[in-house]
């Protein structure tokens, strides 16, 4: 098979015209390749639907460029310039550390030493290491002291190591928080070393060690600090680290697990006594700071190190009390940074060329810098030409979801997850960049994969090759297109049926508010806009109360709280989103007791439910279910025949099967599903227009979120709420929402050559929707008082269709 | 635990039986179940399957709960035309492997020739105590649950 030789990212997934888009490409072999501005239009390669296409666009940047391979350096570590008083001649190291893979299997993709704290490199200096068998080793220069004991993993451990210089006495401390039964007795070390330390010209680590100085080397470019190649990536927590410079008593040791305690001059000094005060070369408090990618010292030379590579911050801490649960209010209890070896915030490549998008003549719309070469190499680049905020070309926007595409870019759970065959219900189908990407970890994991140590990623950036945003990508959940290449579907069927749109990106709405909506007549959402951050909720809502209109195109939408990283703002607007799987909610992962609160914003993650902002709020309908093998179709109910809503179902029979053909599933009602629930924020007065209820199979499964005791009868075949309902209601000022609800909806667009009933019941809808001015009002008699809960179940208008003697579909 | 039926019995030869008619029914169809559609390519109407054979139900969620090391999986060598059996590592960074040199022409018909496969390796024992190992007290990824 052909393996991904080109790869590539753009600074931007937004561009206004007038402005500049740079793209970094990694030509990994061939010479040259050649680039080219595309419209994207459908990126679905099925034979029963249209087939890829996209459009040339006369870029100026069209044209042959020297290919050169360039690399990610993955793994999150600290660094601290060297700096003199980190050049000692004695030394006293410490820290608590709470491994998750100090011992790796040989054919792990960074099996090595793991650097803890080190001013270590090629047998120069100092450092603590967990070595390669899983041990705590002290490395002085070339010299390696080792307890010989296998550290535990997922336990807190207090290790520290002194140095005296005058006589050489080396003591090597590892000290379990939990001793068990039966774990042996670890005894200091104790040696003697005749040695003067040698002093490399390189940063003090924390969590790597650096492996060499490569200033001329381009592939080292792309480190942090360029040039300088940093090795022996630590997995696992890291609180209160010291380096004093003197070979500390144990009783000294066990004090400067305070650390520096600055503030008060006429008592301490800067540490806990004055005495120690003179001793401290750094003394870091990962507690400060959380929101921020400083690790600060408190010891007197202020030597904070730069943290790269977004290791995950308000972790709980060695001496986390179980009482409190949000690191704002406790900071002292979250003194511990999580650092994974596949953590990566930014790629950091050189720009090969740089697009200035025209200030006229180039539309909204999805674009790609399209890739290739004369061996057959192709890649993606995405991005989307967005207009300004107050000139918008068209009354239709498309809010592109790009924190989705982000939560799931580069996802491995085919791959990694014993469960992942479980819930598609047949064996996956990995692609070439599924491929790819379980050969490079170094391009990092989607928010629904652990990292390699186990942990669950919470971080993701755009600012790297996304190889799931490509167009030619059939998902292993869906064994057909899903988010980007899913969301083409819909953008072939306006480009098909002619209308004019713009097209937003969630930072562009997350960023800009109200203002970047307000001037559109229509919304219309992606199959899964599934991860949003608050402002772009606020926005929505804004929207729609103002007499906004929006046609929500999928399912499983406006679940998880997002923020994006604030350290970031300086490298664009949302490059890095954050978001942690809490309590409930459907999750390949969960966060760890005390760790809900987002490090970025200090907001609490999670599903936006349990922030009381329930999902059916936000356009009428939420998540119920998801099954990931075939999918069905939907049947009208009495609601369709509302006057309120009989103009969305104009040249639709009331028996027609509704999508009962289609691109993802094979039907219009599949994946993920939403449901109408008044209970749970859907508005009383809200019309569930068609259902595809009793149709789904047993690998649709109710939500977790839903029940409360483990049950049979949740699947398809069996419980009530395991269906979509497509959903109509008005909100003020002549505004309304329609759901479609079904991620598998978009899918059934394009069949036909869009010329089927599913296309037809959006086109009624968008039509209604794109008009200017206020919707015409409902009938006088649908202004009533309606309960939540209470309804008049003996009514006819909410008899089911039985029983009000109206046919069923055979 | 639902055991595998052992080679050569009429039991095992049902269940290949109504996973092949499954497979054949669902060609065309952008996405899969052990299921029959009543029109080829079409899932306006499914049964058969799982649906009517408890056994092969079971037997199936079994294989699918395997953990990742030596888990066959499919890989897609040329899009839309050429699919290759392969075989997870079950460790980060190591690749899947190819696990046999033939090619399908169909991402349908390999999931059929990956269930042979699974009825010859999967353990009889599977999920009893004569398998109890240390890993069953640890939980991970590579259990049968996310």
């Amino acid at each position: 098979m052909t393996s991904m030789r080109l790869t590539g990212y753009a600074d931007k997934f937004s561009v206004h015209p007038g402005d500049k888009i740079q793209f970094y490409v990694n030509c990994d072999g061939p010479a040259e390749y050649s680039a080219e501005i595309v419209q994207m239009i459908n990126g679905d390669t099925n034979p029963r639907g249209p087939g890829y296409i996209d459009a040339k666009i006369a870029a100026d940047i069209n044209g042959t460029y020297s290919g050169r391979k360039q690399v990610v350096h993955s793994g999150s570590y600290g660094y601290a310039q060297d700096a003199r008083p980190f050049r000692v001649e004695s030394f006293t190291l410490q820290c608590w550390i709470w491994p998750t893979a100090p011992k790796t299997h040989p054919q792990y993709w960074k099996h090595s030493a793991q650097g803890l704290i080190a001013k270590w490199s090629q047998d120069c200096g100092y450092g603590l290491f967990i070595n390669e068998d899983g041990c705590l080793e002290l490395r002085i220069n070339e010299h390696r002291i080792t307890t010989g004991v296998p550290i535990r993993d997922h336990a807190w451990h207090f290790v520290a190591a002194t140095f005296d210089a005058a006589t050489g006495a080396v003591k090597l401390y590892h000290e379990p928080q939990v001793v068990y039964a039966l774990d042996p007795v670890i005894d200091p070390v104790e040696t003697v070393l005749s040695v003067a330390i040698s002093h490399a010209p390189v940063p003090t680590t924390i969590a790597a060690y650096v492996e060499s100085l490569a200033p001329d080397d381009p592939l080292a470019a792309s480190s942090k600090p360029a040039g300088i190649v940093f090795a022996g990536k630590y997995n696992g927590k890291i609180d209160s680290p010291r380096i004093c410079n003197t070979a500390l008593s144990r009783q000294d040791i066990e004090s400067m697990k305070l650390g520096a305690q600055p503030g008060l001059t006429e008592r301490r000094n800067s540490g806990p006594s004055g005495r120690l005060s003179e001793t401290i070369v750094a003394a870091w408090n990962f507690g400060k700071g959380i929101d921020t990618l400083t690790a600060f010292d408190e010891g007197p030379y202020g030597l904070n190190a730069q943290l790269v590579n977004c290791p995950n911050r308000a972790m709980t801490g060695y001496n986390w009390s179980g009482t409190n649960f949000d690191w704002k209010h406790a900071p002292d209890e979250y003194g511990a940074i999580s650092f994974h070896d596949d953590d990566v915030d930014d790629a950091r490549w050189s720009a090969d060329f740089e697009w200035s998008v025209p200030i006229e003549g180039v539309k909204s719309r999805f674009y790609a810098a399209k890739l290739t070469t004369a061996d057959g190499d192709e890649e993606f680049i995405p991005f989307w030409v967005v207009p300004r905020v107050g000139e918008e070309t068209a009354k239709i926007a498309v809010m592109v979801p790009t924190i989705s595409y982000m939560a799931y870019a580069n996802e491995h759970v085919a791959c990694n997850a014993g469960g992942a065959e479980l819930f598609t219900y047949r064996v996956p189908i990995m692609q070439q960049q599924n491929m790819f990407l379980s050969e490079h970890r170094e391009y990092g994991g989607s928010i629904y994969d652990t990292h390699t140590d186990g942990t669950g990623i919470s971080i993701s950036s755009r600012l790297r090759p996304i190889l799931s945003i490509r167009p030619k990508y059939d998902h292993f959940l869906a064994q057909a297109p899903w988010q980007y290449p899913a969301d083409l579907h819909l953008i072939y069927w306006l480009e098909t049926m002619g209308y004019e749109y713009d097209v937003f990106t969630d930072e562009d709405i997350t960023y800009d508010g109200l203002a970047r909506i307000e001037n559109y007549n229509v919304l219309i959402t992606g199959s899964h806009p599934e991860h949003n951050s608050g402002p772009q909720l606020d926005a929505l809502h804004n929207y729609t109360q103002r007499g906004g209109r929006l046609m929500y195109m999928g399912a499983d939408a406006w679940y998880w709280v997002h923020s994006f990283h604030p350290a970031y703002d300086g490298a664009g607007r949302g490059v890095v989103t954050e978001m942690r799987r809490c309590e409930s909610g459907i999750r390949t992962w969960r966060a760890d007791p005390g760790e809900y609160y987002h490090q970025s914003t200090g907001e609490l993650g999670g599903m936006w439910r349990f922030r009381g902002r329930y999902l059916h709020s936000v356009a009428g309908v939420g998540m119920s279910s998801e099954g990931f093998d075939i999918s069905s179709y939907f049947s009208r109910t009495p609601d369709s025949l509302d006057p309120r809503v009989s103009w969305a179902f104009e040249g639709i029979s009331y028996d027609e099967k509704l999508g009962n053909f289609g691109l993802v599933g094979g039907g219009a009602a599949g994946l993920e599903l939403d449901i109408v629930d008044t209970m749970l924020g859907s508005p009383p007065h809200t019309l569930a227009v068609a259902t595809s209820a009793g149709r789904h199979t047993e690998a649709y499964l109710l939500v977790m979120e839903d029940f409360g005791f483990n049950q049979q009868g949740t699947d398809g075949t069996t419980h009530p709420r395991v269906r979509g309902d497509i959903a109509y209601h008005e909100t003020p000022n002549g505004g309304a929402c329609f759901a479609f609800s079904s991620i598998a909806f978009c899918g059934s667009l394009p069949w036909n050559n869009c010329d089927n009933n599913i296309s037809k019941l959006v086109k009624n809808v968008l039509d209604r929707f794109v008009v200017d001015g206020p919707l015409p009002a409902p009938p006088a008699g649908s202004v009533m008082h309606r309960g939540r809960a209470d309804y008049d179940a003996t009514a006819p208008e909410h008899r089911s269709r039985k029983e009000r003697g109206e046919p069923l579909p055979v | 635990m639902e055991p595998i039926p052992k080679k050569g019995t009429p039991e095992r030869q049902r269940l290949i039986d109504e996973h092949r008619r499954c497979v054949d029914s669902m060609k065309g169809v952008a996405g899969f179940s052990v299921l029959e559609c009543r029109t080829p390519g079409d899932t306006t109407e499914v049964g058969g399957g799982i649906y009517i054979d408890p056994t092969l139900r079971r037997v199936l969620l079994r294989m699918r709960g395997e953990r990742p090391r030596g888990k066959l999986v499919v890989i897609c060598t040329k899009i839309e035309k050429e699919w290759r059996i392969g075989r997870l590592s079950g460790i980060r960074g190591v690749p899947p492997t190819f696990a046999t040199d033939e090619i399908y022409t169909s991402e349908q018909e390999i999931q059929h020739a990956i269930f042979l496969m699974r009825l010859d390796e999967l353990s009889e024992s599977y999920g009893f105590p004569e398998d109890f190992d240390e890993g069953w007290k640890r939980r991970d990824d590579n259990w049968p649950a996310t």
